[in-house]
């Protein structure tokens, strides 16, 4: 073939075609967000109303695939899989939970998709498909209700957590009480601000400093820092490692590990945090009767049983 | 269109022509596109403003000071390396090879787990650092460590290239001179390769910069000490999005500065040549 692509044809052509492809994903992309099944408005969250029309462009290259992924509404129990958001901090759970759940509701099968709860909800508010949300922050999830994502009659509180420290089984840095942690040169993980077991622990300090050990005890704990982790089991694996000295978790993190992993301190109950985790239902589920058997059984004896083997706090009588 | 556009030669030019045109364009616009939904996600106050943030301010700074040190020592001791090994056949020599490749197929989460556990406090050297009073993990040092780690096969693999490349004739020629080793590798061979080792060392500095596996593994994630510009833009995704883009449209800004920088130079060197 002796076609010869001079640059200034090649620039022209591609020019023109680039004009053409352009327009062409502007038109899908109009036409796949009016086609789109009531995606909820973030009206709260003014940043993503201006990216969406490119977004969804880009997406919208292969002109034959259609508009959404998400297949159509079909309530086939035997076909369904639920995919179940969940906070990080019930990873150890997330395996008995899945597998116990499959056993009461045959054949309907829990995907966990786990990570720190800041993780999740940014996640759902750009797109991600989850069944159910279990949530480790009543701050999330009431953002997430007031966006239009959740179901919002389905959001139940589902368990709660306090604020624990926990150290290497050796404790290197010796450490016998909660002033210990202020000593200089002690190492210590937690969460950042972003993750709800980060707030906790902010909150846990602001008490503690409040009213027994006094604002320098929590400039220097503080400074002893030397990670912000991006979920609560990132903390838990730098302590276990020992790699850093002491860690804020959460209790369950503490009474699940395998006698020997960790010691720990515990903090007075007046002055935790007691955080409560929510499971609701998302709005854009398309398995939505599984995903309320999948609430109803966690909220039933039998799954809050397997929280309080992982060492959860089942939520007081007051706040149901 | 010319006339006779339609006839079978001329026609089957307009074909390959459209192929072209569609793939070029579908090819621009696919890698232009999302930096564009960058651009346009954030009005220009908001990140100017967001610019201000010291959680911005802090980590442009240690992402430049990082990078700054990696490179330095990679161009260093790499140079040298790579011509030491260019120059000279030794036992295990294709091991070395393979080593050097190595940090560019293998996960660099992984790579940060693997410095963890050698150079972390209880790791297998880190124990005996540790003995004598000095930490590498969580520090500004191990962020520096793992960037090196990650990015130095970028400039290893190009130096050791060029040498290799580089017709030995030249340099037999400075020698019969009587030219000394030192003065033939600074007047003969390093300004013939130059412009290879500085697209080099370009590749590694973008690489470095835009570390994050190793980081967030090895490093940890402490304002100011360890968290570096991709590091705050995770954060800033899961808190303060504005952070996030603000961070994001600086990287993008510095990649295109160091792109024209390599252009420039290059356009210079084969004028020179």
């Amino acid at each position: 073939m002796k076609g010869t692509l001079t640059p200034c044809k090649l620039a022209f052509i591609s020019l023109i075609y680039g004009l053409l492809l352009v327009s062409a994903l502007f038109a899908g992309c109009t036409q796949s967000t009016t086609s789109a099944p009531a995606t909820p408005v973030a009206t709260t969250v003014p940043v993503t109303a201006a990216a969406t029309p490119v977004a969804v462009a880009t997406t919208a290259v292969p002109v034959t695939v259609a508009p959404t992924s998400t297949p159509a509404p079909t309530f086939t129990p035997s076909q369904s899989n639920l995919v179940v958001f969940t906070a990080a901090s019930l990873t150890g759970a997330s395996n008995t939970i899945g597998s116990s759940f499959t056993k009461a509701y045959p054949p309907t099968t829990v995907s966990f998709d786990l990570d720190g709860t800041q993780a999740l909800k940014t996640q759902i508010e750009n797109g991600a498909y989850a069944d159910v949300l279990i949530s480790a922050s009543n701050t999330y999830t009431t953002a997430l209700k007031n966006e239009g994502y959740l179901v919002n009659s389905s959001v139940k509180p589902l368990t709660t957590n306090y604020v624990i420290v926990i150290l290497p089984a050796s404790n290197p840095a010796n450490i016998q009480s909660l002033a210990d942690l202020a000593k200089p040169g002690v190492k210590i993980a937690m969460e950042d601000k972003t993750v709800p077991a980060g707030t906790a622990t902010i909150a846990v300090l602001n008490n503690l400093a409040n009213s027994t050990y006094g604002q320098s005890w929590k400039n220097a704990t503080i400074s002893n820092v030397v990670t912000y982790e991006l979920s609560e089991p990132a903390v838990a694996t730098k302590v276990a490692l020992g790699e850093v000295d002491a860690g804020f978790v959460y209790q369950s993190t503490a009474t699940a590990a395998a006698s020997g992993t960790y010691q720990s301190i515990t903090i007075p109950q007046k002055y935790n945090y007691l955080q409560t985790y929510t499971i609701g239902i998302l709005q854009e589920s398309t398995n939505k009767p599984q995903a309320a058997w999948f609430e109803q059984y966690m909220l039933s004896s039998a799954g809050q049983n397997i929280l309080s083997e992982y060492g959860f706090t089942p939520v007081v009588s007051h706040y149901k | 269109m010319r006339p006779g556009g339609f006839r079978p030669k001329n026609y089957r030019r307009t074909l390959t022509y459209l192929a072209a045109g569609i793939l070029i364009s579908a090819v621009t616009l696919y890698l232009a596109l999302p930096i564009l939904a960058l651009l346009i996600r954030i009005t220009p106050d908001m990140f100017f403003a967001t610019l201000h943030d010291p959680e911005v301010v802090s980590a442009l700074w240690l992402s430049l000071f990082t990078t700054a040190i990696t490179l330095t020592v990679v161009i260093l001791v790499g140079t040298p390396f790579a011509y030491f090994h260019s120059r000279y056949s030794y036992p295990g020599k294709v091991i070395v090879d393979t080593l050097i490749d190595l940090p560019l197929v293998l996960p660099p989460a992984v790579a940060g787990v693997a410095l963890l556990v050698l150079y972390g406090r209880v790791g297998i050297l880190g124990r005996y650092f540790n003995m004598l009073g000095i930490s590498i993990a969580f520090t500004t040092l191990a962020v520096i460590m793992a960037q090196i780690f990650v990015a130095s096969p970028f400039y290893l693999r190009q130096a050791k290239s060029l040498f290799e490349q580089l017709d030995p004739a030249y340099e037999q020629t400075a020698r019969t001179l009587g030219a000394s080793s030192l003065r033939i590798l600074t007047q003969v061979t390093l300004p013939m390769t130059a412009t290879g080792l500085v697209s080099g060392a370009v590749m590694t500095f973008g690489r470095a910069l835009g570390e994050f596996g190793a980081t967030i593994m090895f490093a940890g994630n402490l304002p100011g000490v360890t968290q570096t510009m991709p590091l705050a833009v995770y954060v800033g995704m899961e808190g303060n999005i504005n952070v996030g883009l603000t961070i994001s449209i600086l990287l993008v800004i510095i990649s295109f500065g160091i792109m024209i920088a390599v252009r420039l130079i290059q356009k210079r060197e084969a004028g020179r040549a």
